[in-house]
């Protein structure tokens, strides 16, 4: 059974005019690390709303298609019924604080809670997300004490903690400093190394290269682009789509650096190193 | 960064202890009683004293007293309005500046007040002295709506956060050109354009929270569970049923004696 | 006179939690990029500067005057801050009106204002937003609006707090150029930020600070070359820079651009 299957989704907002997706399908199979790309307002959120039912059961609006989730229809079904099989971690940190918490422990046993998980688990599944990523100590903390990076992390480890089996994350990074930006993406390679299938939105291209499977490039409501990195990551016509690729690959295509089996950049500081070290010529 | 961040205060008193639903029994009885079943001046101030004793045995005291600070200012704009031109001011009591205070009025006025200050009293007391987790989960256990235990219990951490927010707002102001320290009147001017803002972006923050909670199961059908259950204490079913012994006796009092 | 001078300010929120301890450093015109892990005092200093709180000891003198002795809203018309979080900043609800605000109460009058907020707009490519209320715009639009804010009061000084955070690599392309202009101007640019390689290729100077202490405080180049020291503070260089090394060369290189030239320069004719 494939983790995600989308055809045809087309979705526009309330009172809005432009259609925020466009005819988007595709599929995505279990385990799977995908990174999805594109310039502010390409459809990105919107398409991470669209997986965990946010669209349209919470912001309503036009709706068309259908997104099937760990076979779960979402049009048929709700948010709260999908948080089994599908989670999400928002941009924002702060609010993804529930408030009605006065621990980071309690905090993170909130959604254990609303599924009627038995105490002992609750502990387990607690103490290991924290563990995992690096909150333990914090764990007796007021949730709004922490810095955004922590409280990010924080949202990750809740959502985490209902151990679904497809977390989408929407520029989970964005507020975090290198360190903490590489503890997450570590977090959730482990994740996927589990058998966890992930779908991120992110910016920061030199890492989805580095950990996706496949990139999606995003742009107007539509996909324009679903493959390797090193394919999507190789296209000429980047910035039109306002993306810009790893300054890796941009160093090579200035180069003209490509690798000879596949006719495709480099997008990893490694592959470009071995290509580099091993030709060292230009054409 | 200084601020406290929830309203409840932690401390080893039996108050802190008490089920939720005794607190907010204790509120109703409080408002029924000096309200409506006995409503005299002398059994309101009654309340407020307890409230007052048990605040300040539950040490959460001094946290009362900015809230009490500002309704100061309702207090006396009540005084004012009431003393002043509540129809049927007869007898004149006492002239400030120029202007005649009525007796009738004033007293009236004095029994807003008492009102007032016993309903902020009795709900101080439940805020200050009770973990949001506990409050939800009683009322839930009782069959009230998750939604509108988490409502509460959100309020009692969001409102300081809307403070602080204030606060930073506050700071941009004042670091583009904006003289935000200084007298009351100046700082009171470079707050008052703030709550529109503050409160329209509570409401966003509301909304993306909203989501935050549908997306961890907060609909979801089936039982929930709880983390920590609350200890029931002995004193809980004692003080339910002298509360409820309370009301009784008010209630005969008032059909017998009055 | 420096423009900036920071004596052996320490500062703490609550007794026994220090913030930061015992910096110092003098600032003129050119560009300083503040960096740091989260929770090391970069925002804590910023705010220093901007006089919104008072250093427990030691002394900031912003031209000369020191802040103890006067407001950060004194202060307006030379420093000018970008907060982080746009919701923290923005309180009107007309892009107009918001990004007026700071001229008109720095002494500029209504004409002048406008003038300003217009120009300052267009800097940001928002001037057709000009009318809208600031919450219907994305995060990252609210963003260049509060950048907007700040440069329509052409303040001899400008920081800004992570600026490219939720960028996309237009937004972050912008922000560049305006930080160049202003260097260009002659102003003095400082940033906290997280992004080596945004550092990288605007920025001069670079101030590490690590645990409320001042660990590195030079150019760019020399402090991205001490990969040790940037490493107990949880910094990397940028990209660029490591790929350099990966390949065994010497030296920093802080930009594509760079990396392009000096590789071509090495490479034996053909």
């Amino acid at each position: 059974m494939k983790a995600v299957v989308v055809e045809n989704l087309k979705y526009r907002y309330p009172s809005t005019e432009r259609l925020a997706l466009d005819s988007v399908s595709f599929e995505v199979e279990q385990g799977e690390f995908i990174g999805i790309i594109g310039k502010n307002l390409a459809g990105k959120s919107t398409l991470c709303e669209a997986l965990v039912g946010l669209v349209p059961h919470f912001y309503k609006g036009a709706y068309g298609g259908r997104v099937v989730v760990d076979g779960v229809e979402v049009l048929s079904s709700d948010v709260s019924e999908l948080a089994r099989h599908i989670g999400i971690v928002f941009q924002n940190p702060f609010t993804q604080v529930t408030a009605a918490k006065l621990t980071v422990y309690e905090e993170v046993a909130f959604g254990l809670e609303n599924f009627g998980f038995e105490r002992s688990e609750m502990v387990d599944r607690i103490d290991y997300v924290l563990k995992l990523l690096g909150l333990y100590e914090y764990k007796d903390r007021n949730p709004f004490e922490l810095s955004g990076g922590q409280m990010q992390r924080l949202a990750i480890a809740s959502i985490i903690a209902m151990k679904p089996s497809i977390i989408v994350l929407d520029e989970p990074t964005s507020q975090l400093d290198p360190l903490g930006s590489e503890e997450v993406f570590k977090a959730v390679q482990s994740l996927s190394k589990e058998g966890i299938t992930i779908i991120m939105v992110e910016q920061k291209m030199e890492k989805i290269a580095q950990y996706a499977d496949k990139v999606m490039l995003m742009n107007e409501g539509r996909v324009i682009d679903f493959g390797a990195p090193e394919k999507v990551f190789s296209r000429s016509d980047l910035e039109t789509y306002g993306v810009e690729p790893p300054v890796f690959t941009s160093i090579a295509k200035r180069l003209n650096i490509k690798d000879n089996d596949t006719g495709l950049y480099p997008v990893t500081l490694e592959q470009m190193r071995r290509l580099m070290i091993s030709e060292p010529h230009r054409s | 960064m200084a601020r406290a961040l929830s309203l409840y205060v932690e401390a080893d008193t039996f108050v802190q202890k008490l089920d939720p639903m005794v607190k907010l029994l204790y509120i109703l009885i409080a408002i029924l009683i000096p309200f409506v079943i006995l409503p005299f001046r002398w059994v309101g101030a009654v309340f407020i004293l307890l409230s007052c004793v048990l605040l300040l045995y539950a040490k959460v005291f001094p946290r009362v007293l900015p809230l009490l600070g500002f309704s100061f200012l309702i207090l006396i704009s009540i005084v004012i309005i009431q003393g002043l031109f509540m129809p049927g001011n007869k007898t004149p009591a006492v002239e400030i500046f120029g202007l005649t205070f009525y007796k009738e009025g004033l007293l009236y006025a004095l029994t807003l007040c008492i009102r007032v200050l016993d309903v902020l009293l009795a709900f101080a007391l439940l805020v200050l002295t009770t973990r949001p987790s506990d409050l939800i989960q009683s009322l839930v256990k009782r069959g009230l709506s998750p939604r509108f235990g988490y409502v509460l219990s959100s309020a009692l951490q969001v409102i300081p956060q809307m403070m602080s927010q204030v606060d930073s707002i506050m700071d941009a102001q004042r670091s583009r050109g904006l003289e935000t320290e200084g007298s009351l009147w100046v700082r009171l001017k470079a707050f008052i354009p703030l709550i529109g803002p503050v409160v329209m972006s509570s409401l966003l923050e509301t909304r993306e929270r909203a989501m935050a909670l549908e997306v961890r199961g907060f609909s979801a059908s089936g039982k929930k569970t709880f983390l920590y259950e609350r200890e029931p204490l002995v004193l809980d079913k004692i003080l339910q049923w002298a509360l409820i012994a309370s009301l009784v006796i008010s209630l005969v009092a008032r059909f017998t004696v009055l | 006179m420096n423009l900036i001078e920071v004596n052996s300010v320490s500062f703490a929120y609550t007794e026994g939690v220090s913030v930061l301890k015992d910096v110092t450093f003098s600032l003129n015109e050119g560009s300083v990029a503040i960096i740091g892990q989260n929770g090391s005092g970069k925002t804590t200093l910023v705010k220093l500067l901007k006089a919104l709180l008072k250093p427990n000891t030691g002394d900031i003198l912003i031209k000369g005057v020191n802040t103890k002795e006067t407001t950060a809203a004194k202060l307006a018309k030379t420093v000018g801050l970008v907060f982080q979080n746009p919701n923290d900043q923005i309180f009107k609800n007309k892009v107009l009106d918001e990004v007026m605000f700071g001229p008109l109460n720095i002494g500029q009058s209504v004409e002048e204002a406008r003038e300003n907020a217009i120009r300052a707009l267009e800097t940001v490519s928002l001037v057709d937003k000009k009318e809208e209320n600031p919450y219907d715009l994305s995060l990252s639009e609210r963003k260049l609006v509060s950048i907007a804010s700040i440069l329509s009061m052409s303040t001899d000084i400008v920081i800004f707090d992570e600026p490219t955070i939720a960028q996309d690599w237009w937004g972050k392309t912008k922000i560049k150029s305006i930080v160049r202009n202003l260097v260009d101007c002659g102003k003095l640019v400082i940033t906290i930020t997280h992004d080596m390689d945004f550092v990288g290729e605007c920025f001069q100077r670079v101030i590490v600070l690590s645990k409320g202490e001042l660990l590195l405080d030079g150019p760019t180049r020399e402090v991205f070359s001490k990969e040790d020291v940037l490493r107990t503070a949880y910094l990397e260089p940028p990209y660029v820079t490591q790929l350099w090394r990966a390949m065994g060369y010497e030296g920093v290189l802080l930009s594509a651009e760079e990396f392009v030239k000096y590789y071509e320069s090495r490479l034996p004719n053909s």
